[in-house]
């Protein structure tokens, strides 16, 4: 094993060949973009979150399928040895698995010949101060790959819990370039997992519960220098809007809301930080991403919109310049940060028109479909009947047409408010099945009162100001504190949910589905199902060591598919149980929500992998023994 | 919809006897998002709450001093990643810890 602990104060300086000095300065091109397109269509990856820049999370695989996926055992499994929210997935790139875990965010590669050996480990040795800034659990959603050019090898990036972003070669793990994104004095940290576009990496922040003010930043893979930051407020020019922004949709707003939809400096403050996730389509040379939750939670304490916060983006992904922005929640009150999973699809409109759709489960309970050409509003559906702080979206203008009964505001307290501030969705990454043009949610179901209180800013503290009380949403069992979560099949074109089961606990971490007709997800209380994806029948489950909130990926190895999940509860709604919280409003409210994970499993954390009757690297015993010559 | 004005939409409400009165600036409903001063500049305060939160029993008193502590510290960032990546690309090595970075013409 080449070990590469990484020890700032003692190891500074990280040698490479001299002739790298050549290769840093290359002119980029889309040529290692071109090679990542093909290797993400191949079953035997899994190159970024969503497996594909459609970011939907459905592999044309059917070696398992409804009819055998009773069959499905363990082959292989792996401990990291660190025991919080293991969120988001593994990747899966040429024979190797790449596994990330919460901090301090160690990264593993293995063989996917002989799992059981590891080819080498990156082991960052990061200020135990970070955690202290962490919202919500240490948690990390991921890695991301660049496939190398010739002279500058294959890249595995990671973000660190301490803001920093980091580039190992994906052959020896070893650091190739490491830079700061986020300074944890002031409250921002580093959850979210980076995304490759041609041959930049893209990273977000994390940090709105401190009042960090959002930003994106493009690097350049090869070098680590910066190309754009785009942020969620302020100026036009810092928030990169093009002299076009928003010219299909004028309703939405366009120049000068940055500032101008906050009171005084408060847009400094203001949060918006994008933590979540990526999509990309090569067509309109976009990606697109979601920006978080303005700051603080007390909407009291900043009047106005509060422009860019809560709003699905479409940028260039070479220059950063916002082409679309769409606020789905303007003027926050019950933090619902917008940053959740975008899915792209090629769908016929109820017109009958073909459109290219970005679809994008909302915290606030409306699921938004856009024409991610020009952001024109297609659908807003609730993911549920029991959404209740707005009563509709205006698909003229876009605006949500708030029910003033569940607003929230100082010397008020807010009851009965559904979604809850975790949302009827969140982290979890979804997926859609193109051939029957459904997406499957995995989705919460939590309602919640709130009380706003005053409080000052100071950097790098918490900067919240509400008290709140979580509990299962109308359609769960709040004596028992169980039915927190459903799993759901939705049309985006009709609005039409063809199926739902309820869950016990929230379905946080999200869904991949097949073209074997299945679509799999892992339980907070540590069960990966498999459902049909016609009719969610339940098929299939295993009882993993401890509870899910990442995705399950599938791959194929040698001509056997198998099926791949992180376990290790935590998270928001397990940050009671990782850190031994009982005050049921602790944990922003998830504590007294989630007061009976504990008698269903125990912190974990690792990976575990399943295929057909079990087969895989050890069928034959020999594989991996120690050979005495 | 209905784009108003900014007086209009701040416009109150008083009822008394049947009369209808524009009392400027208390707003006359509760805040549903549909009364805009303009796109994407649709907030009005909760009835009997103030329109500016400065001046009032809920401003915050931010501390410029404080607020502007995050554009120092991504400055900070900028100029030491800066120093890195520039002589990553002179001299295809790279050193995280800046005091360790040589100094010279490059």
């Amino acid at each position: 094993m080449k070990k590469t602990p990484f020890r700032r104060r003692f190891l500074t300086s990280i040698s490479v060949l001299a002739t790298l000095a050549a290769a840093a300065s290359v002119t980029p091109t889309a040529q290692a973009n071109d090679r990542l397109i093909e290797l993400s269509k191949s079953n035997e990856n899994w190159v970024m979150p969503g497996r594909t820049y459609d970011a939907d999370n459905y592999s044309p695989m059917a070696q398992i399928n409804t009819e055998n996926v009773k069959e499905l055992r363990p082959a292989w499994s792996f401990s990291d040895g660190v025991l919080n929210g293991h969120e988001g997935a593994p990747l899966v790139v040429n024979g190797k698995m790449f596994i990330n875990g919460p901090f301090p965010n160690r990264t593993y590669a293995l063989e996917l010949d002989n799992p059981g050996k590891i080819v080498w480990e990156h082991n960052p040795k990061q200020s135990a101060s970070a955690r202290a800034v962490a919202c919500c659990d240490v948690v990390n959603r991921g890695l991301a790959y660049w496939p190398g050019d010739g002279k500058t090898p294959a890249l595995i990036f990671k973000n660190q819990l301490d803001g920093h972003l980091v580039a190992m070669n994906a052959e020896t793990g070893q650091t190739y370039w490491e830079i700061e994104n986020a300074d944890i004095k002031v409250g921002a940290t580093e959850t979210q997992a980076p995304y490759v576009v041609k041959d930049e990496v893209l990273t977000g922040t994390s940090g709105a519960e401190l009042g960090v003010r959002g930003y994106v930043t493009a690097y350049d893979v090869r070098t680590g220098e910066k190309k754009w930051r785009a942020y969620a407020t302020g100026s036009d020019k810092d928030l990169l809007l093009a002299k076009d922004f928003n010219i299909h949709n004028p309703q939405y707003g366009q120049a000068n809301l940055g500032q101008t939809t906050w009171e005084g400096d408060e847009w400094k403050i203001g949060g918006g930080t994008n933590w979540g996730w990526y999509a990309f389509d090569p067509g309109t040379n976009l990606v697109y991403f979601g920006t978080g939750n303005p700051a603080p939670w007390n909407a009291t304490m900043r009047p106005g919109d509060n422009k860019w916060t809560m709003t699905i983006f479409g940028r260039d992904v070479d220059t950063g310049e916002a082409k679309f922005g769409y606020q789905k929640t303007p003027h926050d009150e019950w933090d619902y940060a917008g940053v959740d999973v975008m899915m792209l699809s090629e769908q016929k409109d109820s017109t009958g028109k073909l459109r290219k759709l970005l679809t994008h489960p909302d915290r606030n309970g409306i699921i938004y479909t856009v024409d991610r050409e020009n952001g024109d509003l297609v659908s807003a559906h609730k993911i549920d009947d029991t959404v209740n702080w707005v009563k509709h979206v205006d698909m003229k203008t876009g605006i949500p047409i708030r029910d003033p009964e569940y607003a929230t505001y100082m010397d008020h307290k807010g009851r009965d408010i559904c979604p809850a501030a975790m949302g009827y969705h969140n982290q979890g990454f979804d997926s859609y099945d193109p051939q029957k043009q459904i997406f499957l949610l995995g989705a919460n179901h939590i309602c919640m009162d709130w009380e706003p209180f005053m409080l000052p800013y100071r950097a790098g503290q918490f900067f919240v100001g509400a008290t709140l009380s979580m509990y299962p949403g109308p359609k769960g069992n709040r004596q028992a504190a169980e039915g927190l979560g459903q799993i759901k099949a939705y049309n985006a074109i009709t609005g039409e949910i063809k199926w739902d089961k309820m869950e016990r606990f929230a379905v946080w971490g999200g869904t991949m589905s097949t073209a074997g007709n299945l679509v799999f997800y892992g339980t907070l209380d540590g069960f990966l199902k498999a459902r049909d994806t016609r009719t969610g029948e339940l098929l299939w489950k295993f009882k993993l060591p401890s509870g899910v909130v990442g995705y399950p990926i599938t791959y194929e190895h040698k001509g056997v598919q198998y099926v791949a999940i992180y376990y290790g509860v935590g998270g928001w709604p397990g940050v009671g149980m990782v850190f031994d919280l009982e005050d049921p409003s602790a944990g922003l409210g998830a504590v007294g929500a989630f007061k009976n994970l504990q008698r269903y499993t125990k912190q974990g954390g690792g990976v575990f992998v399943f295929s057909l009757g079990g087969h895989g690297p050890y069928d034959d015993p020999k594989v991996g023994e120690y050979d005495v010559n | 919809m209905k784009w108003t004005s900014l007086i209009s939409s701040a416009a109150g409400l008083s009822v008394a006897a049947g009369l209808t009165l524009f009392t400027a600036p208390v707003a006359m409903a509760a805040y549903d998002g549909t009364h805009c001063k303009a796109p994407g500049n649709c907030w009005e305060p909760q009835p009997g709450y103030p329109e500016q939160g400065i001046g009032s029993k809920y401003d915050p008193h931010h501390d410029p001093k404080e607020l502007a502590k995050q554009q120092e510290a991504e400055d900070q960032m900028d100029e030491r990643n800066a120093k890195r990546v520039r002589y990553f690309k002179s001299w295809g090595q790279f050193i995280y810890d800046v005091n360790k970075i040589p100094s010279g013409p490059k």
